[in-house]
């Protein structure tokens, strides 16, 4: 157990210094997924054209969005180019010569990322609402720690997803485009482009049943309170779906995780 | 002239040879462009259900498709040549390896911005084509119309290249900034929808900062007939002059270069 | 055992000495790889159809190491040294045949396996770029559950004879090549291995980095009596810490022995040295043996030993020499002598005979 501390404590610690190096990086990334912005530009537009026939007002469509962003910078997951790269470079090898799954460092990187990143991405929230003060609204304590709980699983799924992915490299040796096809399901199912209330029915049944929806639009809806009429996912139900998926993930991470050594030992390592 | 499009052919053979080793990439190319595009078509139609932007700014659905079409080949050329080259430069500033672009006897903007080709950008070019031809058919516009427009969308394509250079030229003095083309990418989703679907502070930002309304929007309105001498004109300068700019600006960046030691 | 030809199958089994600490058993590694020609037409084709073969990296290698021992891997590039290599630290699994390392299969990446042995590649680095190698150091010593008091005490030591103390404290990608596989060397010794596996450690270093890795590589084995396997382009680092050698050559085993023993095997020639009173105007020498340079006066000639009193008592009856003398060759000529022919004693023989 202590040794278990030891281990997190050193590992956390010198990742934050690594990932420090890379701030300016970092503060680009956060500028990179401003795509939430260009959307709330669109719906506002949207909500404000159809009026009454959409529930949502274009207040309502500022504070998803935004909503949306910070659920965003707080699920960055990028190890599959990490991973691409240890593969390629072949710093990969001496890793597994030492007594520590590659993947806790992976993990730290990861984590050391988010608590740089995590603040520059406030700030850009804090100029926003000075910019739109009307956009302010107080989210209820509770929603907000369901929200978290929410958005810490999402963070474990996207990263089991994406390293599951990323063992590809042991068979072929460039996997990066594999992360688009998942990407894009992310981004159309989740609520990134569009608030699932807006889904023709039979599609978010369908939405509901992947684990996108629960990464980014459940969460959001419980920081911003909008509740649709005859619309609505009880945290209970994320909660559980989540908890699923993170352990199917988990499963097949570690099952493709030992067959790929196995291969990529037979290729020469 | 000649000498150059030799060269060209080479690279390009070269490169080709080289990408056609990930088979499964090909595979993986074509799906990820038919899923990018068919959900950009749902997000649309998600848009027009219910009244949405139906109309505004007198964008009806097949209009709107000329500018999705319109993004979707731009992007599918950023990802042939745009994006593999550009963001090598920040590999060859890193690495020291700008040293023997800049001794070979060719002009050394022309290696870094077309050295590779990626043919994985393919599968969008040609959805992004078709999907123009679809919507030109739809609102039954003659084959002149598609013509009229090539002009400003090869002034688009000139924009959007001179950005993508200037920021990735930046990278000689912030050699750790991988991302800096990332971020203009990413930005440049904007241009996805008619410029008229924003609010009027977005629609400022994508004129004046990020100037993605040449992009896709002007093009598509000169396809339809209808774009506006003044933007027009305007779109043609500013293609010309960041162009010329670029070119500045890589000589002038280049005069920073420390080439890497070791 | 120097001199001994290469042990044959189990032939361990007999040996009644100390236990050996690295057994390789016929050990072999074949890979498949995709077989293409250039050009774009064929990238066409064999993106539709792919043709792959077999190339053998190591064919049937045995060998035991004993504790303490330093032995040299000598092979010319490709010869299978790094897959041998990679196959006894357990990151590759051999198609045949069984290794053992320090008591444990490598394959299976036992903790208790990976805790006794080390890995250097010399084109290969784990320390962060961007960091001070500190920091590396910091993470292998939890990593390896070294305590915290006697990381330093190591670092410190380490630091001390490789002349690394004060750069620690640098950004990796600062330090010159030599610092940083110096402090490479220092991450991966600092769990104290008993075994080390070193892939080119000193490629690229200039002579002092070069013979400062030798010296704390020669005393860290005393110290620690650890086992060492070494390969190397530079016969310098051959020569001064290995008092055996292993050859490899297209993946089979060629030799297994005293470096001396090299000489005796593969070079049973001598090289002849003579000086003429007079100019030898053109003169053939080649009946006396293979010419290596023929300047105005002075002639240099390789001999086999067989035929060396013979040839230089025609030299010395048939020319007017002023001074004659006869050296052995130098071991690095030897060695690279049979990796560029990759011909064996036979041949050689027959060439200077001829």
């Amino acid at each position: 157990m202590h040794r278990l501390f030891n281990k997190s404590r050193v590992l956390l610690s010198v990742y934050l210094a690594y990932m420090s190096e890379y701030r300016a990086e970092l503060f680009l990334w956060a500028l990179a997924g401003l795509l939430p912005f260009v959307m709330m530009g669109i719906w506002m537009q949207a909500s404000a054209a159809a009026g009454d026939a959409m529930s949502m007002t274009p207040l309502d469509m500022q504070r998803y969005f935004l909503a949306v962003f910070i659920i965003r910078q707080m699920t960055v997951v990028w190890v599959i180019w990490e991973f691409e790269f240890h593969v390629v470079s072949g710093r990969l090898s001496p890793y597994l010569l030492q007594p520590l799954d590659p993947a806790w460092r992976f993990i730290a990187q990861h984590i050391c990322d988010q608590i740089i990143r995590v603040p520059f991405a406030m700030l850009l929230v804090v100029v926003f609402f000075v910019l739109y003060p009307q956009a302010l609204w107080m989210p209820d304590p509770l929603a907000v720690l369901q929200a978290a709980v929410l958005i810490a699983l999402a963070f474990a799924a996207r990263f089991l997803m994406q390293y599951s992915l990323a063992t590809g490299c042991f068979w072929f040796e460039r996997i990066g485009g594999m992360e688009q096809l998942l990407f894009m399901a992310y981004l159309f199912l989740s609520g990134l482009v569009a608030p699932l209330e807006r889904f023709p029915e039979a599609v978010r049944t369908f939405a509901l049943w992947t684990p996108f929806p629960y990464m980014v639009y459940v969460p959001a809806q419980l920081l911003t309170g909008i509740r649709t009429p005859g619309f609505h996912v009880s945290f209970m139900q994320g909660l559980l779906v989540m908890v699923g998926w993170v352990a199917v993930f988990f499963v097949i991470n570690r099952w493709l995780w030992r067959r790929g050594l196995r291969n990529y030992s037979a290729m020469g390592a | 002239m000649v000498h150059y499009l030799r060269i060209l052919r080479l690279f390009w053979s070269a490169s080709l040879a080289a990408e056609l080793e990930y088979r499964v990439q090909f595979l993986v190319a074509s799906l990820a462009s038919v899923m990018s595009i068919s959900g950009a078509i749902f997000t649309f139609y998600l848009l027009f259900r219910t009244g949405g932007t139906a109309g505004v700014g007198g964008w009806d659905w097949h209009q709107a498709m000329l500018v999705l079409g319109m993004f979707t080949m731009l992007d599918g050329m950023s990802s042939t040549l745009l994006s593999p080259n550009l963001s090598r430069i920040v590999q060859h500033v890193q690495m020291g390896t700008l040293d023997f672009v800049l001794l070979k006897p060719v002009d050394s903007q022309f290696w870094v911005s077309l050295r590779t080709f990626s043919p994985w950008g393919l599968p969008n070019i040609v959805l992004g084509a078709a999907l123009l031809v679809y919507a030109g058919w739809s609102l039954e516009l003659r084959a002149i119309n598609l013509v009229a427009g090539l002009g400003p969308v090869l002034l688009g394509v000139l924009v959007l290249y001179s950005l993508w250079f200037i920021v990735a030229a930046m990278s000689i003095w912030f050699v750790k900034v991988y991302n800096a083309t990332e971020v203009l990418r990413n930005l440049l989703e904007a241009g996805r929808y008619p410029l008229a679907w924003y609010p009027l502070p977005w629609q400022f930002v994508f004129t004046f900062v990020i100037p993605v309304a040449f992009l896709t929007t002007v093009p598509a309105e000169a396809i339809l007939g209808r774009a506006e001498t003044s933007w027009l004109i305007s779109g043609a300068a500013l293609a010309v002059g960041l162009f010329l700019f670029a070119r500045y600006f890589w000589r002038f960046a280049l005069r920073y270069y420390t080439s890497a030691s070791s | 055992m120097p001199g001994v030809a290469p042990l044959r199958g189990r032939a361990y089994r007999h040996y009644n000495g100390p236990v050996p600490i690295i057994i390789a058993d016929q050990l072999s590694k074949s890979y498949r790889v995709a077989d293409k020609a250039p050009g774009v037409v064929n990238s066409l084709r064999h993106f539709f159809h792919r043709q792959y073969k077999t190339i053998a990296a190591v064919r049937g290698v045995s060998f035991t190491i004993e504790p303490g021992e330093i032995v040299g891997f000598l092979g010319p590039n490709g010869a299978g040294k790094t897959t041998t290599l990679k196959m006894l630290t357990g990151l590759v699994n051999p198609t045949s045949g069984v290794c053992t390392v320090a008591g444990h299969r490598p394959f299976a990446r036992k903790a208790e396996f990976l805790r006794r042995i080390t890995l250097v590649m010399g084109q290969k680095q784990q320390l962060l770029w961007d960091l001070p190698a500190l920091d590396s150091l910091r993470i292998n010593a939890a990593v390896y559950d070294v305590p915290e008091s006697d990381a330093k005490e190591r670092i410190a030591t380490m630091a001390n004879m490789l002349g690394m103390s004060k750069l620690l404290h640098q950004p990796v990608r600062k330090l010159s090549l030599g610092e940083r596989m110096k402090a490479e060397l220092m991450a991966a010794l600092l769990h104290h291995p008993a075994v080390l596996f070193l892939d080119e450690p000193t490629l690229g270093l200039d002579v002092n980095a070069q013979s400062a890795v030798r010296t704390f590589l020669r005393e860290y084995n005393q110290k620690h009596q650890a086992t060492l396997l070494l390969t190397s382009h530079y016969m310098a680092d051959i020569t001064a810490l290995c008092p055996r050698v292993i050859l490899i050559h297209e993946g089979a085993l060629m030799y297994d022995g005293s470096l001396e023993g090299i000489r005796q095997r593969f070079a049973p020639y001598r090289e002849v040295k003579i000086e003429l009173a007079n100019d030898h105007n053109g003169r053939d020498f080649s009946i006396y043996g293979e010419v290596v340079a023929a300047q105005e006066r002075e002639v240099r000639l390789i001999v086999h030993r067989q035929n060396l009193t013979r040839s230089v008592d025609r030299l010395l009856a048939e020319l007017e020499v002023a001074d004659l003398t006869v050296t052995d060759p130098p071991i690095e000529d030897v060695i690279g002598r049979i990796f560029t022919h990759g011909v064996g004693e036979g041949e050689r023989s027959d060439k200077v005979t001829a």
